[in-house]
């Protein structure tokens, strides 16, 4: 039995800000303390435009995940994401010198360097390097190659990278309010290891977590990452269109949508109308249902026709025999599933955090998927044996298996 | 306008004539001809003497024998128009006893253009019903020829009762995009046909549900005096499922747009016709089907018939006119009514249609004034004036009707050309202006152009009630 530690996820949100509170134990389980939210303001399509409201609401959310945890929290695994954010592969090699021929740990890090030494657009700086594969002389599919002997070692990485001084404003924001960063990780990263198991990786999957601001993925290919990025359209969007179509208060769009909305279309009786109520109580005005949906569906099917065109790009989604798993808030809208599967013709489930425990009205929730998730990387980054936190931290061998 | 006396009991008696008109309606007659069409007569004008003499059409017309001495229009609707002039008697004898008239016309050349105004109004003055199907250029013919085309439709419209307009466009769509020119101009040709002979057989057949003229005018007509534009799909289909393939295949067709256009249609018409075996059953499926392309405002008019010679076959025609733009630069021109009343000796040439000088839309017709040509006219044409100032005072020229104003011809010209047409583009009008809503004030979302934060429907311009 490992030690029992506890991890705080924080992921700043465009439609909430929440912060999960986890004990992890070494055997790899996870048990969910205590979770807090706020309402967030001044963070627009997963990015924070304004500093001051957002460490507000980021302090807000703080004080209740400690409050419901009843935890002080003095460090966090933030969550990032934005459109600016992006993964692409690159491949690292490294000879091993003629003095040795076994393979050590120095190698792996030469083998990351090197992968890294491909050129990113100035302004971004590197949030991941992901190992996909390992190649000893030429030979595909070695899994651990510590102690082999060989005299090349690759390595196929997927590198995610994104603008240096957006990630450092998240950073700095969540460093004004109190707690520590102790990593930054890209969201749909986080959100594949609850959501995701071995066996789903290894057949291939694709998360899709559709937040209020953006639209994340993250591509699986026999159990390495194959693809990642963040489209900048999310609940927010159609929510303003709702707005904007049906002439009505944002606020009342939000409801409505999340109370009413579906993507099915022709599925309304002609002419059924949903009446909004006012504060009083009145009946106010009254929106057409089909209407409604009309305005869901086609912003829907936009971002994932948008999301559809970027995978066609990579040309994975022919190995994805899991199939794709959506979460995150917006996939709780009705026949998200059905309008994903005409799409992008794969079998698409909802889901939510698995593989944890605790409170189950967190876990089941899939707007903390990303949140949980980022404790369960933190802990896939801790060693099993107790180890100096930040040495291991840095040194960590990256197995396959655990990604 | 339409005389509304026609008995439904003699439908089956009506005598039709088809005319084809210019060298694409001459082209439309030949694929009647292939394609079997009983019980009509059909009659090729045109100026070309040649293309007559290549016709397999048993009545010809020549038009303009001294005009043109039989050389064709050569692309100028005003030389069409006065072969047509000239021929004026023999087109009329032509046209004698029909009592429906179905003219086929290619717009945008010169007989086409210029003469199909002449035998409508013909056609008209012999009190048959008049309905025209004309097509209208490719976008590769050019501009001067849309815009040639576009005014002689404006005119048709006038003179004809039901106007049927296609747009060549539309039907190369139907065709793979590597097939040959010829293939896209025989699609035309087979629109065409199929249309006739649809309309034909909903007037001839025997209808177990009758369609009369007057609905027939009337869904052809949509709504508005703007006129419309049309509709038209016709399946036919064998074998087991033929119902539901029948209505695919019309739903296809390429001037249907796959069933959106109908949604804003008012009036529609439905034509269900089959052999004996046909069943009440197959009928339903049909029209079950149908009903969801179409909106609950709308007007439907069923007919259903059985033709023993469809035999196997179920075919399927749906015909309606859905208001719409017009294409801004059409413009009624009075003018050739008075033309053909009076009589047509003293025709001054400046009558015919109106030289185009170049494809600007509205502005095109109001310039044409401001040229010194109108003034030069001895003051005893009123109605030219009129329609002038008609013309200059209402930037929305959609009814150019001689009202009875006081002469104001010198100042009207001037003034035309100084009120800017409201009427300019109609295409694309966001009603609302563009408009990101919750996303003012952040960096917008630019993927292939387009800023994602304009609401989806408003882009793809969908329509929400």
């Amino acid at each position: 039995m490992g030690r029992e530690q506890i991890v705080v996820g924080l992921e700043i949100g465009t439609s909430k800000v929440c912060a999960v509170v986890g004990e992890t134990r070494g055997d790899g389980t996870i048990r969910i303390l205590g979770v807090g939210q706020a309402p967030s303001r001044g963070v627009r399509k997963g990015e924070i435009v304004d500093f001051e409201t957002a460490g507000k609401c980021i302090r807000e959310a703080l004080v209740d995940a400690e409050e419901k945890s009843d935890v002080m929290i003095g460090s966090v695994y933030l969550g990032v994401t934005g459109s600016h954010i992006s993964g692409f592969n690159n491949r690292g090699a490294v000879n091993i010198p003629e003095d040795r021929d076994e393979i050590f740990d120095e190698d792996f890090e030469d083998v990351q360097a090197s992968a890294r030494e491909v050129s990113i657009p100035a302004p971004n700086m590197f949030v991941h390097s992901i190992l996909q594969h390992y190649y000893v002389d030429g030979q595909d599919g070695v899994l651990n190659p510590i102690g082999m002997c060989g005299r090349k070692l690759e390595a196929d990485f997927h590198i995610i990278h994104g603008v240096a001084t957006r990630i450092k404003n998240s950073v700095r924001c969540v460093k004004e309010v109190g707690p520590e960063v102790l990593d930054v990780v890209f969201n749909p990263l986080a959100a594949a290891q609850v959501v995701l198991d071995q066996n789903q990786k290894s057949l291939g999957a694709i998360v899709v977590d559709m937040g209020g601001g953006t639209m994340d993925y993250i591509v699986y290919v026999d159990g390495a990452v194959k693809q990642s990025g963040a489209l900048a359209i999310g609940g927010d969007h159609i929510t303003n269109d709702i707005s904007l179509g049906l002439r009505i208060p944002m606020a009342k769009a939000e409801k409505l949508k999340v109370e009413e909305g579906s993507v099915i279309l022709g599925n309304a009786r002609p002419g059924e109308t949903i009446v909004l109520k006012d504060e009083t109580g009145f009946a106010g005005k009254a929106v057409e249902r089909e209407m409604l949906n009309t305005i869901i569906h086609c912003r829907v099917r936009e971002s994932f026709e948008l999301l559809k065109k970027r995978l066609d790009e990579e040309n994975y989604l022919q190995f994805l025999g899991a199939g794709m798993m959506l979460t995150g808030g917006c996939s709780l809208l009705k026949g998200i599933n059905h309008l994903a599967e005409e799409v992008f013709g794969l079998p698409v489930h909802v889901t939510h955090a698995q593989t944890v425990s605790g409170l189950t009205s967190a876990f089941e929730n899939p707007q903390f998927s990303t949140a949980i998730g980022l404790i369960k990387y933190a802990e896939a980054m801790q060693p099993a044996q107790p180890v100096g936190l930040f040495k291991s931290l840095f040194k960590r061998i990256p197995f396959l298996g655990l990604w | 306008m339409i005389q509304l006396h026609r008995n439904q009991s003699s439908t089956r008696d009506v005598r039709i004539k088809i005319v084809g008109l210019g060298g694409a309606g001459s082209n439309v007659l030949d694929r009647l001809l292939l394609d079997g069409i009983q019980n009509a007569e059909l009659v090729a004008i045109n100026t070309d003497a040649q293309a007559l003499a290549g016709s397999v059409v048993t009545e010809k017309v020549q038009l303009g024998r001294t005009t043109t001495r039989g050389l064709g229009a050569g692309g100028d609707p005003e030389v069409g128009y006065a072969a047509a002039e000239e021929g004026i008697e023999e087109v009329r004898r032509a046209l004698e006893g029909a009592q429906m008239v179905f003219l086929c016309v290619g717009l945008g050349g010169g007989t086409g253009s210029g003469a199909a105004r002449i035998v409508a109004s013909l056609a008209r003055e012999q009190h048959a019903l008049v309905v025209a199907f004309a097509t209208l250029p490719f976008d590769f013919e050019g501009k001067r020829r849309r815009a040639q085309a576009d005014e002689a439709l404006g005119a048709l419209q006038r003179y004809a009762d039901v106007v049927i307009h296609f747009e060549n466009e539309r039907m190369g769509d139907a065709v793979a995009p590597l097939a040959g020119i010829q293939e896209a101009f025989a699609m035309a040709d087979q629109t065409l046909s199929q249309s006739v002979r649809a309309i034909t057989g909903l007037v001839r057949r025997r209808g177990l549900v009758q369609i009369g003229f007057d609905e027939l005018a009337t869904a052809l007509r949509g709504g508005g005096e703007s006129g419309a534009h049309c509709v038209f799909g016709y399946g036919e289909a064998e074998g087991d499922n033929r119902a539901h393939e029948a209505l695919a295949r019309a739903l296809k067709n390429p001037l249907m747009d796959k069933g959106r256009m109908l949604e804003d249609a008012r009036n529609i018409l439905v034509n269900v016709a089959g052999g004996p075996g046909m069943t009440l059953n197959e009928v339903q499926i049909l029209m079950e089907e149908f009903n969801r392309h179409i909106s609950d405002q709308s007007r439907l008019l069923f007919g259903a018939s059985v033709d023993p010679a469809l035999g196997q076959r179920m075919c399927v025609t749906i015909l309606s006119a859905v208001d719409g733009e017009v294409p801004a630069n059409v413009e009624l021109r009075p003018r050739p009514a008075t033309r053909v009343e009076s009589s047509p000796a003293s025709v001054p040439p400046s009558a015919p249609p109106p030289r185009v000088a170049e494809p600007a839309p509205v502005l095109r017709v109001v310039e044409r004034e401001t040229e010194p040509e109108p003034e030069e006219q001895p003051a005893p044409r009123p109605a030219v004036r009129e329609a002038v100032a008609a013309v200059a005072r209402e930037s929305a020229p959609i009814f150019a009707e001689p009202a009875v104003e006081p002469e104001v011809a010198p100042p009207a010209p001037k003034a035309a050309s100084k009120e800017k047409p409201t009427l300019a583009k109609q295409e694309q009008m966001l009603f609302e202006p563009v408009t990101r809503g919750r996303f003012e004030k952040s960096e917008p979302t630019i993927v292939d152009g387009q800023d994602l934060d304009v609401p989806t429907f408003l882009r793809r311009n969908v329509k929400v009630k």
